[in-house]
């Protein structure tokens, strides 16, 4: 055979077959820039529904209590779809048709989560006759066995334990507040607070970790002020703030505080303090509270804790230390890595991993997708942001991308909410800046206060009127180049003297700067809203007489 | 004579449509396998630096590793556009109805490298700031040689390998997480 003959044998063959594996590899290649585009795609989305909440919570004064966060979260979920639509409409796909490839959104809060997903609506606790009535009514929103998208009810971070005489379900929160409910040798118990080392109470002085609490004046901007009369004193109440009408056009109702709604005043007819003894309180509460778990449930271990049928499958998990581990300074049941922290995000994460994957797996009944919805093996890491902020992760899944099926989620964390005051969340001002306190230009000579860090931010004024949107700064300070704009000034804690403690390193450096920031520390988890915490003036000195006694201690003029 | 001229011809061909064709069908898919790695490093090292706010010299090191990996040299650029708030919160002193004036300005390359180099390893970013990364191979790969044999694309600014990816950093980062 001729050489020309075979060269063109030779061609033959390897044409097609490069041609193949070149298009073959194409595809691979498009299949997997198209994954890495949809993980963007997602994260976006995730990040818009966070800032909706973010912006929505911020702006709200009752953004803490039950129905109005739905509201807000629903908001959320809304941008999320919305983000999610604009951004592959590119691609073909539309609003509804992206829904059903979401299998499930989880909003982790403070004390629980909302999980939204489909479910059918079930009516089935209703009479037949109520029943029948709703069912016959076309004009009814929703009918029995309906397939409904939307949140489900709140799931607490709660854990059930039983040994010797006590049976009790402890709801673990974001920090180290924990409500305890169940009955403790035979009787019922109903309590709840802030578990805490180092505080010493005597009499009417508070000192934590060596350092007296003390009562504190605080001031802020109400509302935009155009005539530059300054701050005005306020309290934060179960969330809402107090303003005192300093500043009124009428002098006799200079006294007087409200309270803001949808942008305009309400007034209120309590008086407060102008001396906030907040932080105090915090502590007195957290100390009483500690003391009482130390003797009723300090001898619980992981060991004890029960799954839903009772039974005590849950060791492996959790564990057989003691999860109630007080001790001193240097090992404190508030520190990150302590026993009960530890123990409480074990009890975060197997609840969110539970009903999530159930969640998820359900979703198989309800998507005309074919696809196995399964829930992703989350990362250590990515379970460590989950558990210490509120955040949200969203799944998509089942969404065609050439060579496979596309099955992606994302985390996104939100560090600036109403929700929780985290140890980062506290941020100490002079008179011109706001820093970390982990700023190295920060120094014990000056006096600090301590500031949540969302009263850096910008919000929306009392409506004058107009149809125009006003805006004003809460605290005018500005932002700190050192450690709040960039963080190049600010310490590192993550090595071997500080082990990743802020306590530690605020201990360290005592004086003004620790003074402020724990006062602040406990002022705002004081003040923050707890659905426990019982405002009403006329329950004062009756029901829940131990927790009223300390909101108005730390508050209300008599 | 002229079978002579019409041999070596035909042996030239030969050569070419039976080695010089394959090798770089084949160099030619080995860039598009460095591409894809390269995209997807850059992507993925973009979004964790933003989804977590914090750029450490381990998550630089393991980035530059995947991508040489391919067998390549790369020039990574970086810029970090800073979010600063204190312009705006000035101005809407003095005017409430404006919604503020932020101003970013950047950080590059060889600043961000400096940031993470010695005892200092962590970058903390913020919410709200600027993440981005370019990546460009500056080697030329043999498929690049090989077509530049055929058909010259050569220039200052040639290369075949490049992704970039930015985005939003969406979490405030700290020290401690």
């Amino acid at each position: 055979m001729k050489i020309q003959n075979l060269a063109v044998i030779f061609i033959i063959i390897i044409l097609p077959i490069s041609l193949t594996l070149s298009s073959y590899t194409k595809s691979q290649m498009q299949t997997l820039n198209l994954q890495i585009s949809y993980d963007s795609k997602l994260d976006n989305a995730t990040y818009d529904a966070l800032k909706a909440f973010q912006l929505n919570t911020k702006n709200s004064s009752t953004s803490d209590i039950a129905n109005s966060k739905l509201r807000d979260i629903e908001a959320s979920v809304n941008s999320f779809f919305n983000s999610l639509s604009s951004n592959f409409n590119m691609a073909g796909y539309n609003q509804s048709i992206l829904k059903t490839f979401v299998p499930a959104l989880v909003y982790t809060m403070y004390d629980g989560y909302y999980i939204y997903s489909p479910y059918t609506n079930d009516l089935t606790s209703l009479s037949d006759e109520e029943k029948s009535k709703l069912q016959s009514n076309t004009k009814a929103t929703y009918h029995n066995g309906d397939r409904i998208t939307g949140l489900k009810p709140y799931i607490h971070y709660s854990c059930r334990y039983v040994k010797g005489n006590i049976d009790v379900v402890i709801t673990y929160s974001l920090d180290n507040y924990i409500t305890v409910q169940g009955t403790v040798g035979g009787e019922a118990v109903y309590k709840y607070g802030y578990l805490l080392d180092n505080v010493q109470v005597n009499g009417e002085d508070v000192y934590y970790r060596d350092l007296e609490i003390e009562s504190e004046a605080l001031t802020q901007y109400a509302d935009d002020d155009p005539m530059d009369n300054g701050e005005v004193p306020y309290v934060k109440i179960n969330g809402i703030k107090y303003y005192q009408d300093k500043f009124n056009s009428d002098s006799s109702k200079r006294n007087d505080w409200y309270s803001i709604l949808n942008g305009e005043k309400i007034n209120s007819d309590m008086k407060y303090k102008t001396n906030n003894e907040a932080a105090k309180q915090y502590y007195k509460e957290a100390n009483e509270f500690s003391n009482w778990v130390k003797v009723n449930l300090v001898n619980l271990t992981g060991d004890d804790a029960v799954d839903e049928n009772g039974d005590h499958t849950l060791t492996q998990r959790f564990g057989n230390g003691k999860i109630f581990d007080f001790g001193d300074k240097n090992d404190a049941i508030e520190d990150f890595d302590s026993d009960f922290n530890q123990h409480r995000l074990a009890v975060i994460r197997y609840s969110i991993e539970k009903n999530l994957s159930i969640a998820i797996a359900n979703y198989n009944n309800y998507s005309s997708v074919q696809t196995n919805f399964q829930m992703p093996d989350l990362r250590e890491d990515e379970w460590t942001k989950i558990i210490n902020n509120v955040s949200i992760i969203s799944f998509m899944q089942g969404l065609n991308i050439g060579g496979k099926v596309y099955n992606g989620y994302s985390i996104i964390t939100n560090t600036k909410n109403e929700e929780v005051v985290t140890d980062e969340s506290i941020y100490l001002v002079d008179n011109e800046q706001f820093y970390k306190p982990t700023d190295n230009s920060l120094d014990n000579s000056t006096t600090y206060i301590g500031v949540l860090n969302i009263d850096f931010d910008r919000r929306i004024a009392l409506n004058d009127g107009t149809d125009i949107t006003k805006y004003f700064f809460p605290k005018k300070q500005l932002a700190s180049y050192s450690s709040i704009v960039n963080q190049f000034g600010e310490n590192n804690i993550e090595n071997d003297t500080y082990k990743n403690n802020i306590y530690k390193y605020i201990d360290s450096k005592g004086g003004n700067i620790a003074k402020a920031y724990y006062t602040a520390l406990g002022r705002e988890r004081y003040s923050m809203y707890k659905s426990h915490t019982n405002t009403d003036r006329r329950t004062f000195g009756t029901e829940r007489k131990y927790e009223d006694d300390g909101l108005r201690a730390a508050y209300n003029h008599l | 004579m002229g079978d002579s001229v019409i041999t070596v011809v035909a042996i030239a061909l030969a050569a070419v449509l039976m080695f010089v064709f394959p090798l770089m069908t084949m160099t030619d898919r080995t860039d598009d396998v460095s591409q894809l790695t390269v995209s997807t490093a850059t992507t993925e090292f973009v979004d964790d630096v933003r989804t977590t706010g914090k750029l450490t010299t381990e998550k630089y090191e393991k980035f530059v590793e995947t991508i040489s990996s391919t067998g390549n040299t790369y020039d990574v650029e970086m810029e970090l556009k800073v979010l600063d708030e204190n312009p705006g919160k000035k101005t809407t002193q003095a005017q409430a109805t404006k919604i503020g004036e932020n101003v970013y300005y950047s950080w590059y390359t060889s600043q961000i490298l400096d940031s993470i180099e010695g005892n200092k390893s962590v970058l903390a970013l913020k919410e709200g700031d600027i993440f981005s990364a370019s990546v460009k191979n500056t080697n030329s790969t043999i498929g690049q040689q090989l077509k530049n044999f055929f058909y010259s694309v050569t220039g200052n600014d040639t290369y075949s390998i490049a992704a970039e990816h930015a985005g939003i950093v969406t979490a405030n980062g700290s020290a401690k997480q």
